[in-house]
C-alpha cells in the first residue's frame, strides 16, 4: 500500500468537514419510562459542545440519556435528533454518525480475533471486505498496535480490550462519540492512557462518568439528578456544587 | 431468585414442607377414584376459596392454565361422546382439582425448604452428603444462570445494534456461548478456590 | 463429578430455562401441546455436553421446576406441571438429552458436525420426546393413539426447525471444548 493512500486511509474525514452540518444531538421534549418508572419527563437539551460531561448519582438517567442519543432506547414522547435525524426512523443509519461505548469491555466485544471487531462497523456500512480489513491495519498501526489483527479479544488485558473497542467504534469515523463511563474498570496508568487518546480524537465526546479529575477538563457539565438537569454549566462551577454536596453529605444519607 | 413461590403470611406457609407434599400425594391418590363430579366440584370451590384467601396474585396463577383450557375443552367433548356428562365433568374436574392442589404447594412453600424437605428422601435412596450438597448448589447455579444468559444476550445484541442499527443475528450465538462458558468456568474456579472439593485427591481439569 | 462438570451441567438446565422464556406458540390444532424453544434447549445439552452430562443436565432442570422454579416455557413451574397433560413431554426432557448426545457422540464427526447434530436432534429430540409425551397425552385425553398421533404431526415442523438449529449452533460451537470432561 503506497505512502499517499496510508495517509489518506488514517485521515479522519468528519462529517462537520461537511459545511453546514454541525454534530449535534438535541433532545425535544422527551419522556420515557422503565420498568414502570419515569426517568424523564419532558427533557429539553442540546448537546453541540465538543466535550460534554454527564454527572449525577446512580439512577440518575446517565445510562438512559446516552442510550437514547443512540437510538438504543426510544422515547415514549418527544424525539431525539441526531444531527438532524430522528431516531425513531433513522436507526440504520445511526451507526454512521454515533460511536457508543460501553462501560463492560466483554458486553461489547461481538467477535474473537480484533481485527474483525474493528472491521464489522465499515461492513456493516457497505464497505467492500478488502478496504475494511487496510482501514482496520492503519487504524490499529496509527494508535500503535501495529499488526494486532490476529489476535484474540479475550487474552487482551482490561485496557487492551477498551482500547480496541474504541478503535471499533471510531473506525467508521462517527461525528460524535458517547461513552458510559468507559473506563471504571481500567487501572490508572491505563485510564490516563485511554483519556489521553480521547482527548487527541476529532469527534465530539459525551461522557458519563464517575471520574470528576477527567472530566475537569471539558467544556460543559450536566449534572442529572432522577432525570431532571440539577446543573449545567462549565466544569469548574458543576463539578465543584457536585462535589460540595456528595462530601456534605451524612454517611448514612450518602448511600441513599 | 426466581420463584413460584408467593410471599404472604397464611396459615399454609407456616406448615413444614414435608408435610405439604406428603398431603398432597395422599389428597391425589384419594381424588384417583372418585367418579362424582359433585364431590370434585365441592373440592374445586374449597381450593378456589383458599387460593382466594391468598390474594389477587395467587388467582392470576390460575390464568397460567388459560392454555389448558382449549384442551380441556377438547376432553370434555370427547368425553360427551362416548360416555354421560357426569363422567366428562368429573374428568376434567378432577384434573383441574389436582392440578390446583399441586400449585398451592408450590406457592405457599420456599424453593429451600422444598430442597430441605427433599434431603432425607434422597438419604434414603442412598445419596451421600456430599452428593446431596452438590445437588443444592447445583440447582441454586442453575437458577442464577437464567437472568445472567438473558442479561449477557441483551447485552451482546445492544452492543450490536450500536454499531449496525439492526438486531443481533443468530450467528453470534457461538461467541455468545463462548462468553458464556467463560463465565462458567470462572464460577468453578472460584468454586474450587473455596474449597469445594468436589472431588479429593483429584484435580478437577 | 469435577467441579467443572458441575457447573456445565447447572449452565445447561439453565439454558434450557432461558430457551422457555421465549414466548411458545400456543395453537388448538395441537391439542393444546404449546411449542416452545426449549426442547432446543434438551438437545443443545445432549449434543454439546454428550449424553450422560446432558441427560443430568434436563434432569436437574426438571427438578428445580419441581421445586418450584417457574422455569418451564409460559413461566410454570412446582410439581403441578407433572400432573397436568404435558407431563410426558418434560419427563421425556431426560431421555431425549440422553439418546441425543448418544447418537451424537456414536457417529464420531463422520458425516460432519452439522448433519449429526441436526439428525441426532431430530430422533432425540422429536422423535423420543413425542413417543413419551404422546402416550401420556392420550392418556389423559381418553383418546386413541390415532388422535394423538396427529398431534404428534403438527409438532413436526417445529421439531425440524429445532433439530435444524441444534445442528447450526452444534457447528458453529464445535471448538468450545464442552465434549471435553
Amino acid at each position: 500500500m503506497d505512502e499517499t493512500r496510508r495517509r489518506a486511509l488514517s485521515r479522519p474525514l468528519m462529517r462537520e468537514d461537511i459545511p453546514g452540518t454541525p454534530a449535534q444531538i438535541a433532545f425535544d421534549s422527551v419522556s420515557l419510562a422503565r420498568g414502570g418508572n419515569a426517568v424523564f419527563d419532558a427533557l429539553s437539551l442540546t448537546l453541540a459542545e465538543r466535550r460534554i460531561g454527564l454527572i449525577g448519582n446512580n439512577g440518575s438517567g446517565k445510562s438512559s440519556l446516552l442510550r437514547l442519543a443512540a437510538g438504543l432506547l426510544l422515547p415514549d414522547a418527544g424525539r431525539v435528533l441526531v444531527n438532524g435525524l430522528e431516531t425513531r426512523e433513522h436507526r440504520r443509519e445511526l451507526p454512521s454518525h454515533i460511536g457508543f461505548l460501553f462501560q463492560n469491555p466483554d458486553h461489547q466485544l461481538l467477535f474473537p480475533t480484533v481485527g474483525e471487531e474493528i472491521a464489522f462497523g465499515l461492513i456493516e456500512q457497505d464497505v467492500p471486505v478488502r478496504e475494511a480489513n487496510e482501514r482496520t491495519a492503519a487504524l490499529l498501526a496509527a494508535h500503535g498496535c501495529a499488526g494486532w489483527e490476529k489476535r484474540a479479544v479475550h487474552e487482551l488485558s482490561e485496557g487492551g480490550k477498551q482500547l480496541v473497542c474504541l478503535l471499533a467504534v471510531i473506525a467508521t469515523q462517527p461525528s460524535i462519540l458517547l461513552l458510559d463511563e468507559p473506563f471504571a474498570s481500567l487501572d490508572l496508568p491505563t485510564r490516563l492512557d485511554m483519556a489521553a487518546r480521547l482527548d487527541a480524537l476529532p469527534q465530539r465526546v459525551v461522557m458519563a462518568s464517575h471520574d470528576l479529575d477527567l472530566l475537569a477538563g471539558f467544556d460543559r457539565i450536566i449534572w442529572l439528578e432522577r432525570g431532571r438537569v440539577r446543573a449545567d454549566g462549565p466544569p469548574r462551577r458543576v463539578l465543584a456544587a457536585y462535589e460540595a454536596e456528595v462530601r456534605g453529605l451524612a454517611p448514612e444519607a450518602r448511600s441513599a | 431468585m426466581i420463584s413460584g413461590y408467593l410471599a404472604r403470611g397464611t396459615p399454609l406457609h407456616c406448615v413444614p414442607a414435608g408435610a405439604k407434599l406428603t398431603a398432597l400425594a395422599l389428597l391425589s391418590l384419594a381424588l384417583l377414584p372418585v367418579d362424582d363430579w359433585r364431590l370434585l366440584a365441592a373440592g374445586l370451590c374449597l381450593v378456589l376459596a383458599v387460593y382466594a384467601a391468598l390474594g389477587r396474585e395467587a388467582l392470576r396463577r390460575i390464568a397460567l392454565l388459560r392454555p389448558f383450557l382449549i384442551l380441556f375443552a377438547i376432553i370434555a367433548a370427547f368425553q360427551l361422546l362416548t360416555a354421560t356428562w357426569q363422567d366428562a365433568a368429573a374428568s376434567i374436574l378432577r384434573l383441574v382439582l389436582m392440578i390446583l392442589l399441586a400449585d398451592l404447594v408450590t406457592m405457599t412453600t420456599r424453593m429451600q425448604d422444598m430442597m430441605a424437605a427433599l434431603m432425607p428422601v434422597l438419604k434414603l435412596l442412598g445419596f451421600s452428603a456430599a452428593s446431596r450438597k452438590k445437588l443444592s448448589l447445583m440447582v441454586s447455579l442453575a437458577v442464577r444462570f437464567v437472568p445472567l444468559l438473558a442479561e449477557n444476550w441483551n447485552a451482546r445484541d445492544e452492543a450490536w445494534r450500536a454499531r449496525s442499527g439492526r438486531r443481533a443475528p443468530l450467528r453470534q450465538v457461538a461467541p455468545f456461548l463462548a462468553e458464556t462458558l467463560r463465565t462458567s468456568d470462572h464460577i468453578a474456579e472460584a468454586l474450587d478456590a473455596r474449597g469445594f472439593a468436589a472431588n479429593r485427591g483429584r484435580r478437577s481439569k | 463429578m469435577s467441579v467443572r462438570d458441575m457447573l456445565l451441567i447447572a449452565l445447561f438446565a439453565g439454558i434450557i430455562a432461558a430457551l422457555g422464556l421465549l414466548p411458545p406458540i400456543n395453537l388448538p390444532l395441537a391439542g393444546g401441546v404449546p411449542i416452545t424453544a426449549q426442547s432446543l434447549g434438551v438437545t443443545l445439552a445432549g449434543v454439546m455436553l454428550g449424553a450422560q452430562r446432558g441427560a443430568l443436565a434436563a434432569a436437574l432442570f426438571l427438578i428445580a421446576v419441581a421445586l418450584g422454579a417457574p422455569l418451564l416455557a409460559g413461566g410454570r413451574g412446582g410439581i403441578s406441571v407433572f400432573t397436568g397433560p404435558t407431563a410426558g413431554f418434560i419427563l421425556g426432557f431426560v431421555p431425549a438429552a440422553f439418546v441425543t448426545g448418544w447418537l451424537f457422540e456414536a457417529w464420531s464427526a463422520r458425516l460432519g458436525v452439522f448433519l449429526e447434530a441436526t439428525t441426532a436432534a431430530l430422533i432425540g429430540g422429536y422423535l423420543v420426546l413425542n413417543l413419551l409425551g404422546i402416550p401420556v397425552l392420550a392418556w389423559i385425553k381418553n383418546q386413541t393413539f390415532r388422535e394423538a398421533g396427529a398431534v404428534a404431526l403438527t409438532l413436526l415442523p417445529g421439531g425440524v426447525l429445532k433439530a435444524v438449529a441444534t445442528g447450526v449452533v452444534g457447528y458453529l460451537a464445535e471448538g468450545l471444548g464442552t465434549r471435553r470432561g
